[in-house]
């Protein structure tokens, strides 16, 4: 029996893309607005408000609070967390949690960021202090280089099967309404596209992009009231690294597949009843690893899985990513992802749409590798 | 940079020795450095001098300058160091090119002044 005793009833996006002029809390504000509408309820029913600085917010774990006083919502139940690409699910399942105890009706989870107009760099060192950049061991891709780096050496992955993935992303993006990049790319261009972090091309890595997403979790008595059918929370999971160098293989993110189990296991469902996943794409390594953790391949068989790009395609066995992903739709830190997953269940994505979508699993992960979350969406 | 905490680390690189802490309590080798054991908790530790001895586990090379001190260095990797007695380290390994790092290269440490800091990065390990 899935676990169901919350639902996402509103799912709301700003604009997308380069945005002169906008902060983080105006793109914010914009998606707010937007899952306000689509989940047909008034601002006043948020008794709830759950926040993700973005990279552009200056106000870190307290950013609920600039938020709050933005749209004028004085919630029950509040606070901000910050673990990157995993906290949209991390957030969403804490809505669900306070939803399901009674401690909050109506939750809106929400984020915003204008990181590329306002330059962010994603470039820090990582490790104790800053102590990684002794090495020169700078910004996001280095880890997810160095994981596929040992990906290839153990199972012989290839640079091209990478390329699938991007592009997967990108022929999905050209149907999302949402969607940044949309020119059509091929394995060729991505061999072509320059070397960050080798093996990493540019065509790798995920975007950097203004904008904001907002979601809505209540009950799901609500959430039949509202404008939709409502997509509930089948399942949930989360694991995480901590510590960076503590685990040997560290570097295949072991967490993830604790994450994903767990989130099947309340569920109650198992990796052949997923119809549709929204996997996080910070860099194409991530959905390869995915797909081995949530148990769609054994452990090795990701690269030749995705490659053709025909499995993972809108009409394959598993569709994957089906807007675009971080690497084509937006780099919202998974936000969107979460976005597709309800649309899809909804039945609403017109030519992008999965056929018979019932059950889809969303992944995030963030920081140095370390965080992961996941959700499973059902009717 | 340096502080109480990570001294004995820097001054044992200083002095051409990779040392790393072992929880007195538990006996737990450990690296990142430290103030407390993360298997026990506890405070007590000594430096242990390691071999210096180990095996790259995975790399990267950077092609793209992040960090303008590193823009004249370019293409560089930055490895993670399997050592031999346990702990893993992140590093550089020198006299290697882009095309000759490979997983699983037996690498010993080495030490490199930058700034009057002596530095531990690796080398391949002599056959």
């Amino acid at each position: 029996m899935p676990w169901g005793k919350a639902a996402i009833s509103g799912v709301g996006a700003s604009r997308q893309g380069k945005l002169e002029g906008e902060t983080a809390i105006s793109l914010a504000t914009e998606a707010l607005r937007n899952a306000i509408t689509d989940a047909g309820i008034e601002k006043d029913d948020i008794d709830g408000l759950l926040t993700m600085p973005g990279s552009s917010s200056p106000e870190g774990a307290k950013h609920y609070l600039a938020l709050g006083e933005h749209v004028g919502i004085n919630p029950r139940f509040t606070g901000s967390l910050a673990m990157g690409g995993a906290t949209a699910g991390a957030l969403v399942q804490l809505a669900a949690m306070a939803v399901a105890t009674g401690m909050a009706n109506t939750v809106a989870c929400v984020f915003g960021d204008a990181a590329r107009t306002q330059g962010s760099k994603f470039d820090a060192a990582a490790g104790r202090g800053d102590s990684w950049g002794i090495w020169g061991m700078f910004g996001n891709a280095a880890n997810s280089a160095i994981s596929a780096r040992r990906h290839m050496a153990l199972y012989g992955t290839t640079s091209e099967q990478l390329g699938w993935v991007a592009v997967n992303g990108r022929r999905n993006a050209a149907l999302s309404e949402h969607a940044v990049m949309k020119e059509p790319i091929t394995v060729a261009d991505h061999q072509a596209s320059r070397m960050i972090v080798d093996p990493l091309h540019l065509l790798d890595c995920c975007l950097i992009t203004d904008g904001g997403v907002a979601i809505i979790v209540t009950s799901p008595e609500r959430a039949a009231a509202g404008r939709h059918r409502p997509v509930r929370l089948w399942g949930m999971g989360q694991g995480h690294t901590l510590e960076n160098l503590g685990r040997e293989d560290w570097w295949y993110l072991p967490h993830q597949k604790d994450c994903v189990s767990g989130a099947y296991r309340m569920a109650g469902v198992s990796p052949k009843d997923i119809d549709v996943a929204q996997l996080y794409d910070n860099f194409t390594i991530a959905v390869l690893l995915w797909l081995e953790h949530a148990g769609f391949v054994k452990v090795g068989e990701s690269g030749p899985f995705v490659e053709g790009g025909t499995r993972i395609a809108r009409d394959g066995e598993l569709p994957v990513n089906t807007a675009g992903g971080n690497l084509s739709e937006s780099y919202m830190q998974g936000w969107l992802h979460v976005v597709e997953g309800v649309r899809q269940i909804r039945g609403e994505c017109d030519t992008r749409q999965v056929e018979g979508a019932e059950i889809c699993l969303v992944t995030g992960r963030g920081m140095t590798l370390n965080t992961s979350s996941s959700l499973i969406l059902g009717r | 940079m340096i502080d109480e905490g990570n001294k004995a680390f820097w001054d044992a690189c200083a002095a051409g020795e990779l040392r790393v802490q072992r929880c007195i309590t538990c006996g737990h080798l450990r690296y990142p450095i430290s103030t407390v054991c993360p298997e026990c908790l506890s405070e007590d530790a000594a430096w242990e001098l390691l071999s210096g001895r180990g095996t790259v586990v995975s790399f990267c090379i950077f092609r793209h300058a992040y960090n303008e001190a590193w823009r004249d260095r370019l293409p560089y990797n930055v490895a993670i160091i399997q050592l031999e007695e346990g702990p893993r380290m992140l590093s550089n390994v020198h006299g290697v090119s882009p095309d000759e790092i490979r997983v699983d290269l037996e690498v010993k440490v080495a030490f490199e002044v930058e700034q009057g800091f002596s530095i531990p990065v690796f080398e391949r390990a002599a056959r």
